[in-house]
C-alpha cells in the first residue's frame, strides 16, 4: 500500500488549493475544539477551585429528611431540615477513610430586628469559624475589624450585606471597637452620611418553620468579604455555632431536637428542672428563650468544647466534606450513603453540585452551552470537509475510474483517500491543537477578569483561566480523529461508487 | 483456444421508459493470441462490447466467458482480480495517474497484486523494459501532464502490458492522437502481439486502422454483421510487412 501513500500525498500536493482549504477547515476546528475544551476544563477547574475548595467541599451531608438537595441557594425562609441522631453521622464520617476532611454547619435565614422598628433580613451560616476558614483555603477576608476566634461569639457580615442594610434601612454597621471606616463607605452611604445609623450589633431572631426562635443581640466583629465567587456568597453572614443555635432555639443535640418525649416535654415546663435537661445525649427545643437555658448552653458548650475541640457533637442542618479525591465524587456519595443507611444515621449524602442548586445550574448551562458551540463547530466542520471531499472525489472520477480498471480494488481507494484526509488532519488539525495549546498560557497570561456573575461561572472565577491538562489534548485529538473519520466517510463511499465505466463514461 | 467467448449477449439500458439495447444478442469469439479489431460507426455498440469483454461492465443477458470464467457469475472482488490479473486496459484519452511519473505508471498495475507478487527488483526491470520497447527510456522520471499524446498512449500500453495479461484491450486508441502517431501507435501494438502472443482487441471506426488486425468483428446497432480473419493484408503507410 507504499503506492497509495505516494499517491495520496503528491495528491495533496497536486490540488494545493483544494488541500489548503481543508487544512484551513481542520486547523480553525482543531484550534477552537482546543480553545473550548480549554475554557470548559478551565470553567471546571474554577468552579471546583472556588466552590469546592472554598464553599462546600466534594459532598454535602444532609438530613434524610431534607427533601431537596439544594440547601444553599435555596428560596429565602425555607428551612432546612435539622440531621438528627447526629452523633451517628458523625461516627460514619469519621470511619470513612477516604475524607480528607469535613464540617458541620448550620445554614439558616433570620430575621434583623432594629430599635427603629425595621424589619430585615440575613442569611446565616453558623460556624465554628477558625475551622471553616481553615478547611476552605481562608477563603473569608477581612475587610474591617476582626474575624471570629476560636469559640468567640460574633458575627461576620459581608461587605454586600452591609450596603444593603444601608440602602434598606440607613444602617451602616460596623465592628464593635473598631473606628468608623470611612473609607469603606459605599457611595450611598457617602451621599446619605447625615441620615446614617451606625450599629455594632444586631438582634437576629432565626425564621423556622420548625421550631421556636428568639431573638439574640450579637457582636458585629467584622466586615468580610470571599475572596472568590464573592457575588454568589455574599448572601452568607457568618455567625458563630452557638449564637446560630440560640437564634434558632437548637440547643443542643439533633435527634431530641425533633423528637421530644411527652416526659421531657413536661420537664420544659418546669423551669427549675431546665439544668436536668442537659446531658450528653439530650436536645431540648424550648419554648421560650429563659436565661436559664443560656446558661444551660454555655456550660454544654464549654464541656463539649473541651472534650472535642474541632468538631461538636450538637445541631446542625449540614455537613460539608472533602475528599482525598476528587474526581470519585459520585461514587464517594454512595459509599456514603451506604454507610449512613448502614449505621442508621439519618443523612444522606449529596453532591456539592446538587447542593448548590440553580448556582450548579447556571454553571452546568454555560458549560453545556459551550460544549454545544465546540460541538457545532465539530459538526460544521465535518460537513464543510465532506462537502469538499465528495467534490474532491467526483473530480478525479477518470482517475479513481481507470485505478479500478487496471485492477485497484475498493479498499485500495478507501486507504487512498483516508491517507489524504489523515494527512490533512494529522498536519493541519496537528498545528490547531499545538496552536490553540500554545494559547492557552497566553490567555492565562493576560489576566481577562470577569465583571458579571456569569462571566465569572464562565470563567470559573474572576480571571480568565483555560486550562489544558494531558487529557484535554487528547479530548481535542480525538474529536479531530473523529471529524476526519466522520467527514471522510461520504466521500470515501462516493470514491467507492465510481466505476471503471465511470471513468469510460467521462472520456 | 478461445480466450475470448461471448453467447448471445444483450446489453440494455433503460433510458426514461424506455429501453435502449446497446447489443442485441452478440455471437462472438476471439482465438489467443488473436489481434482483433471491432469496427463500427458510432453508436454501434464495440464500447459496450469492450466493456463487457473488459469486466467493467456486465451484460443484462447471455454469458461471456473470459480465460475461461463466466464473468456473469463472478463478484466485484474477482472482477477486479481478472482486470488484474488478466486483462490490460489502454484507454481512448490514456487515463494515466496525473502524479506519478511513467515508470510509476507503468509499475502501479503490479504493485496492486497480491498472489504471485513480483519483487520491488522485478517490477522496477518488468516496467523499464516495456518502457525501453514503447520507446520511452529517456521519459521514464516525467510526469504525463509532460508528454505528448503519443508518448502518454504508449504508456498506457507499457502499462496494460506489465502485468502479462491474456488479453489487452483498447477502446479507439488512436481516437485522440494524430494519424501519423496513430500509425505508430498500432504497428507498435501490432509488434507487442507478436513477440508477447498476447491478444489484442481494439475498437475503431477508422478503416485505415484494419490494416493492422488479423481479425474483424463489424458491430452496426448492436448486432454483428460480420466476423471474418484478414488473411491478406497490406503493408502499413510506415512500411509494415504484409502477412497471412
Amino acid at each position: 500500500m507504499k503506492i497509495a501513500f505516494v499517491i495520496a500525498l503528491r495528491n495533496l500536493m497536486r490540488h494545493k488549493g483544494k488541500s489548503f482549504v481543508i487544512g484551513a477547515i481542520l486547523f480553525m476546528g482543531a484550534l477552537i475544539m482546543t480553545l473550548g475544551n480549554a475554557v470548559i476544563s478551565g470553567m471546571n477547574r474554577g468552579l471546583s477551585e472556588n466552590i469546592v475548595e472554598r464553599f462546600t467541599g466534594h459532598v454535602v451531608v444532609i438530613s434524610e429528611a431534607q427533601e431537596s438537595a439544594n440547601i444553599l441557594f435555596i428560596p429565602m425562609g425555607k428551612d432546612i431540615a435539622l440531621i438528627k441522631d447526629f452523633a451517628k453521622v458523625q461516627k460514619v464520617l469519621s470511619e470513612q477513610t477516604y475524607l480528607a476532611s469535613y464540617l458541620p454547619a448550620a445554614r439558616g435565614f433570620s430575621f434583623v430586628l432594629t430599635e427603629e422598628g425595621d424589619v430585615d433580613f440575613a442569611m446565616l451560616l453558623g460556624v465554628d469559624f477558625p475551622e471553616y476558614n481553615k478547611m476552605f483555603r481562608e477563603n473569608v477576608k477581612l475587610v474591617e475589624g476582626k474575624l471570629l476566634d476560636k469559640q468567640e461569639r460574633g458575627m461576620l457580615i459581608s461587605q454586600n450585606r452591609r450596603v444593603r442594610f444601608f440602602n434598606d434601612q440607613n444602617i451602616w454597621v460596623k465592628p464593635i471597637g473598631f473606628p468608623l471606616d470611612e473609607k469603606n463607605f459605599s457611595d450611598e452611604a457617602k451621599k446619605y452620611r447625615e441620615k446614617m445609623i451606625v450599629k455594632d450589633s444586631l438582634v437576629l431572631m432565626g425564621a423556622s418553620g420548625d421550631s421556636t426562635a428568639s431573638d439574640v443581640r450579637t457582636d458585629i466583629k467584622g466586615i468580610m468579604r470571599y475572596e472568590f465567587l464573592d457575588d454568589y456568597w455574599k448572601f452568607f453572614n457568618i455567625l458563630d455555632i452557638e449564637t446560630f443555635r440560640e437564634c434558632f432555639q437548637w440547643v443542643t443535640n439533633a435527634d431530641a431536637a425533633a423528637n421530644l418525649s411527652k416526659d421531657t416535654k413536661n420537664l420544659i415546663a418546669r423551669e427549675e428542672n431546665l439544668d436536668a435537661l442537659f446531658n450528653d445525649s439530650t436536645v431540648v427545643a424550648a419554648k421560650s428563650g429563659k436565661a436559664e437555658i443560656s446558661t444551660s448552653l454555655k456550660k454544654l458548650k464549654d464541656k463539649s468544647s473541651v472534650a472535642k475541640p474541632n468538631t461538636d457533637a450538637g445541631a446542625y442542618n449540614v455537613v460539608f466534606v472533602k475528599l482525598k479525591e476528587s474526581g470519585k465524587i459520585q461514587e464517594r456519595v454512595k459509599d456514603l450513603n451506604a454507610a449512613f443507611k448502614a449505621a442508621g444515621a439519618p443523612a444522606r449524602a449529596v453532591t456539592w453540585q446538587a447542593a448548590i442548586g440553580q448556582l450548579g445550574d447556571m454553571a452546568g448551562i454555560i458549560r453545556g452551552a459551550l460544549t454545544g458551540f465546540v460541538l457545532f463547530i465539530f459538526f460544521v466542520a465535518v460537513i464543510i470537509i465532506m462537502n469538499t471531499l465528495s467534490m474532491a472525489a467526483l473530480e478525479r472520477t477518470a482517475e479513481l475510474g481507470m485505478m479500478r480498471a487496471v485492477g485497484a480494488p475498493k479498499r485500495f481507494v478507501t486507504v487512498m483517500f483516508l491517507i489524504e484526509t489523515a494527512s490533512l488532519a494529522v498536519i493541519f488539525g496537528g498545528l490547531g491543537i499545538l496552536v490553540g495549546a500554545a494559547s492557552v498560557p497566553i490567555l492565562k497570561a493576560m489576566h481577562i477578569t470577569a465583571d458579571n456573575n456569569i462571566l465569572q461561572l464562565l470563567f470559573g472565577g474572576k480571571t480568565f483561566a483555560p486550562y489544558l491538562g494531558v487529557t484535554d489534548i487528547l479530548v481535542g485529538v480525538i474529536e479531530l480523529v473523529l471529524v476526519t473519520g466522520f467527514a471522510s466517510v461520504y466521500p470515501i463511499v462516493v470514491a467507492q461508487r465510481i466505476t471503471p465505466l465511470d471513468a469510460i463514461s467521462r472520456d | 483456444m478461445r480466450i475470448i467467448e461471448m453467447k448471445n449477449v444483450r446489453k440494455d439500458y433503460p433510458l426514461g421508459e424506455t429501453t435502449v439495447s446497446a447489443l442485441k444478442g452478440v455471437d462472438f469469439s476471439v482465438d489467443e493470441g488473436d489481434l482483433l479489431s471491432v469496427v463500427g460507426p458510432s453508436g454501434s455498440g464495440k464500447t459496450t462490447l469492450l466493456n463487457i469483454i473488459g469486466c467493467i461492465d456486465k451484460p443484462s443477458s447471455g454469458e461471456v466467458d473470459i480465460a475461461g470464467q463466466n464473468i456473469t457469475l463472478l463478484d466485484d472482488n474477482a472482477l477486479t482480480d481478472l482486470r488484474l490479473y488478466t486483462v490490460g486496459f489502454i484507454f481512448q484519452t490514456f487515463n494515466l495517474i496525473p502524479v506519478l511519473d511513467v515508470l510509476e505508471n507503468v509499475e502501479f498495475p503490479l504493485l496492486l497484486m497480491k498472489e504471485n507478487a513480483p519483487s520491488k527488483k522485478e517490477i522496477k526491470e518488468r516496467a523499464e523494459h516495456l518502457l525501453a520497447e514503447v520507446g520511452l527510456t529517456a521519459q521514464l522520471h516525467q510526469r504525463p501532464a509532460e508528454l505528448s499524446g503519443g508518448q502518454r498512449q504508449r504508456v498506457a500500453i507499457a502499462r496494460a502490458l506489465v502485468t502479462n495479461p491474456k488479453i489487452v484491450l483498447a477502446d479507439e486508441p488512436t481516437a485522440n492522437l494524430d494519424s501519423d502517431t496513430g500509425h505508430k501507435i498500432l504497428e507498435l501494438m501490432r509488434k507487442l502481439n507478436e513477440e508477447h502472443k498476447t491478444t489484442f482487441v481494439f475498437s475503431t471506426h477508422d478503416p485505415d486502422v484494419l490494416q493492422y488486425a488479423r481479425h474483424v468483428v463489424k458491430i452496426r446497432d448492436g448486432l454483428i454483421v460480420e466476423d471474418a480473419p484478414i488473411l491478406e493484408r497490406k503493408r502499413s503507410k510506415t512500411g509494415a510487412k504484409s502477412k497471412k
